[in-house]
This record gives structure tokens, sequence and C-alpha cells, in this order.
């Protein structure tokens, strides 16, 4: 009988230490789940926080230099050809020194031609500065035409006359002799084309341009959607479709 | 102690290098440009056509890169398996390659440079050298047959 005490209160004993050291172990591990939970909670608060603080960060620096012009309307600022009132816009983003965009042209001119009265085309100055080294000159030549009245006349022989100055080191003259010829004055002509003004659009028309995600051009949009063109013979069937558009959601 | 050192040493680089890259994804997705005032040229970089790699921002790939290792190092530190840091350190190659392709880009194909790209190189860069380092380092560890790692 004693024997059997002795042997079961051991037991007893040793059950009793095995759940002390269940408890002692669980209590531990609860304590390492909720550091747990804690270090890993934390983490994702403080890069959230960052996040956050970065993207008001982005927000506040944008507004440097005014409003940035938006793709889907007409701002002061924009040179517009056809009829600054119809309900279907067109905007291109284009450099003066690009071929594409200079291929694009006669269908430009012919969109221009065509829908003179329904649609206002928007050209917008999108110089590729880093492989173009005289696009962003070329902008100015045609703002600076732009404030004696030619500017679609100028971009229009900067165009045509593309490849007598693309890769020339003193364009200014060159910019110049064709104002001349266009029956600008030459003095007021260059003045204008040295002026922050005109270099503070042109700088304006590319900010617009980075807003909208155009990273090539010419970038066409037509009612501030963005055109993936297969050809440029696409384009006019694009504008004539939402001209056509407007027309019949007027005369119903 | 000298790992965890490590880990901390990882996890401030690597948080450097989520800074710049999220900030540098959100202006991205912002259509923004960001302020480039120390090297001309970043307008170019941030608008180029290497900087989407199948329509993603590669800004956004870095950002999670960073954001990996990060939490790789994060998740060192808190279960101490010397695994863990082992595939820190082989992800930083990835990293380091990815910066390699991208000093290609600035400096021979559009020869323009960003200053956020160029931090993001050095702190690349930095990431690679601590993962080869640490890998050296457990490798000495392990051939001393005492100290030995626990299996991947």
């Amino acid at each position: 009988m004693d024997e059997q005490n002795q042997t079961l209160s051991r037991k007893e004993r040793r059950d009793l230490k095995r759940e002390q050291k269940l408890e002692k172990r669980s209590q531990e591990q609860k304590s390492r789940t909720v550091r747990r939970v804690g270090l890993w909670g934390g983490v994702i608060v403080a890069i959230v926080f960052t996040v956050w603080g970065l993207t008001k960060l982005g927000g506040n620096s944008s507004g440097g230099d005014g409003p940035i012009a938006p793709v889907d309307s007409v701002t002061e600022g924009d040179w517009v050809s056809g009829s600054s009132t119809a309900k279907v816009t067109l905007i291109e983003y284009s450099d003066l020194q690009c071929p594409a965009c200079a291929a694009a042209q006669p269908v430009v001119k012919q969109i221009e031609r065509e829908f003179a009265n329904d649609i206002s085309f928007v050209y917008r100055h999108f110089p590729l500065t880093q492989i173009h080294k005289n696009a962003e000159e070329s902008a100015w030549a045609a703002e600076a035409a732009g404030k004696q009245g030619k500017f679609f006349e100028m971009r229009d022989k900067l165009f045509d006359f593309q490849s007598s100055w693309d890769d020339k080191s003193d364009v200014a003259e060159i910019f110049a002799t064709y104002a001349e010829q266009m029956g600008l004055d030459k003095n007021i002509f260059l003045a204008d084309y040295k002026s922050d003004e005109v270099k503070q659009q042109v700088r304006g028309d590319m900010a617009s341009g980075n807003r909208a995600g155009v990273n090539s051009t010419p970038t066409f949009f037509l009612n501030g959607r963005k055109l993936n063109l297969k050809n440029f013979s696409e384009l006019t069937a694009l504008v004539r479709q939402a001209v056509e558009q407007s027309k019949t959601a007027t005369s119903t | 102690m000298v790992r965890t050192k490590l880990a901390i040493a990882f996890l401030v680089v690597s948080f450097l290098g989520f800074l710049d890259s999220t900030y540098l994804t959100i202006k991205h997705y912002q259509g923004e440009v960001p302020p480039c005032s120390i090297i001309h040229g970043c307008e170019v970089v941030t608008t180029s056509k290497y900087s989407e790699i199948a329509g993603i921002s590669v800004a956004l790939l870095g950002a999670l890169f960073y954001l990996a290792i990060l939490l790789l190092a994060i998740g060192y530190i808190d279960s101490k398996k010397a695994s863990v840091l082992k595939i820190i350190c082989y992800l930083t190659p990835v990293g380091f390659v990815m910066s390699l392709w991208f000093l290609f880009v600035q400096a021979v194909l559009l020869k323009a440079y960003c200053q956020y790209c160029l931090f993001s190189a050095v702190t690349s860069t930095a990431l690679f050298g601590m993962g080869m380092v640490t890998l050296w380092k457990e490798r000495q560890k392990s051939s001393i047959p005492e100290i030995k790692n626990p299996p991947m």
C-alpha cells in the first residue's frame, strides 16, 4: 500500500511538473505571438504611413508653375485651329524636330481643312530635348511667330523644312529667316524667341504632356482620350466618327 | 550579434531605397516629372520607354524589391533564422543587375541621368555588397564544424 502511494505521488508530481512546464511554454508562446503581432502591425502601419507621406509630398511639389493644361479641354494659352467652340477637341503633343511628327503632318493638315468648323485642334509642344537638339528651339520659334499671329504658319514651315535645320548649330538665324519670309518683324521675332515667356509656354506644354503620360510624339488626344494609332490615316477616321457622333447627339 | 547588425544594415539601406523608388513610382503614376535639380535630364529618363517593362513602372518593381528585402530583414530580426538572411543575400544580385542595366540605359542609350535612379543604383549596390560579404562570412563559419547553419 505504502509503496503504491509513493509511486502515485511520484507520478502525480511528475504530471504536475509537466503541466507547469507546458503552461510556461504556452505562456512564452503567447507573449511571443503578441510581440510578433505588434512588430508586424507596426511595420505595416509604418509602410502605409511612408507611402501616404510620399504621395502628399508628390502632390505638393507639382503645382510650381501654375495650372497644368488638361488633355480634354482647350485652355487659354493653347494654339487652336478650327472652331474654338466645337464639341470635339483634338489635341496633339508634337515635336517639330521629330520625323514621325512631320510624317503625320499631311494627315493633320487634312483634318484641319476637312473639319475646320467641327473640331478644335490644339497643338501643344512636347520637344524630346534629349534626342533632338533643336527641338526646344524650334518650339520657341513657333511660339515667337505666334506672338505675331503666325503660329501655325511657322509650324508648317518648320515641318516642311525640318531636314534643313534639324542638325544645324545656329538655328536662331535660320528661324529668323523663315520669320522674315513670312512677313514677320525679324527683330521682334528674335526678341520673343529668346524671351522667358516663350520658354515658359513651351515648358508648360511639356509639363501638361508629362502629366498626361505622353512618352512619344506625336501623341493625340481625341476628346481627352489618348489614341493608340496603327497609322495616321486611322486618325482621320476616328475624328470623323467623333464629329458624326457629336452631330447626332445635338440633332436628337 | 553580427548577423543582427547586418540585418539592421539591410533594413536601413533597403528602407532608403524603398523611399526613393516609391517616390518615383508615385510620380510616374501621377503622370508627373519629379523635380530634377541636381542633374539635367531626369524628365527624359523618367518618361522614357525604358521606364516601363510590359506596362509596369520599373520604379514600382524597384519599390517591391526594396520592400521584400526590408520585410525579410525584419523577419530575420524577429525569427533569427539564418535561412532568412540567406534569402536576402540571394535576392541582392537581382537589384544589382537591374541597376547595371539602368545605368547603361542612362549613360549610353539616353545620355541623360536622373538623380533618383542614381541613388537607387547606390542603394542596390550597397545591398549587393553586403549580401556578398554575408554569404562569404557564412561560408567561412560553416566550414568550421562546430557552428553549423540550420538547413535551408
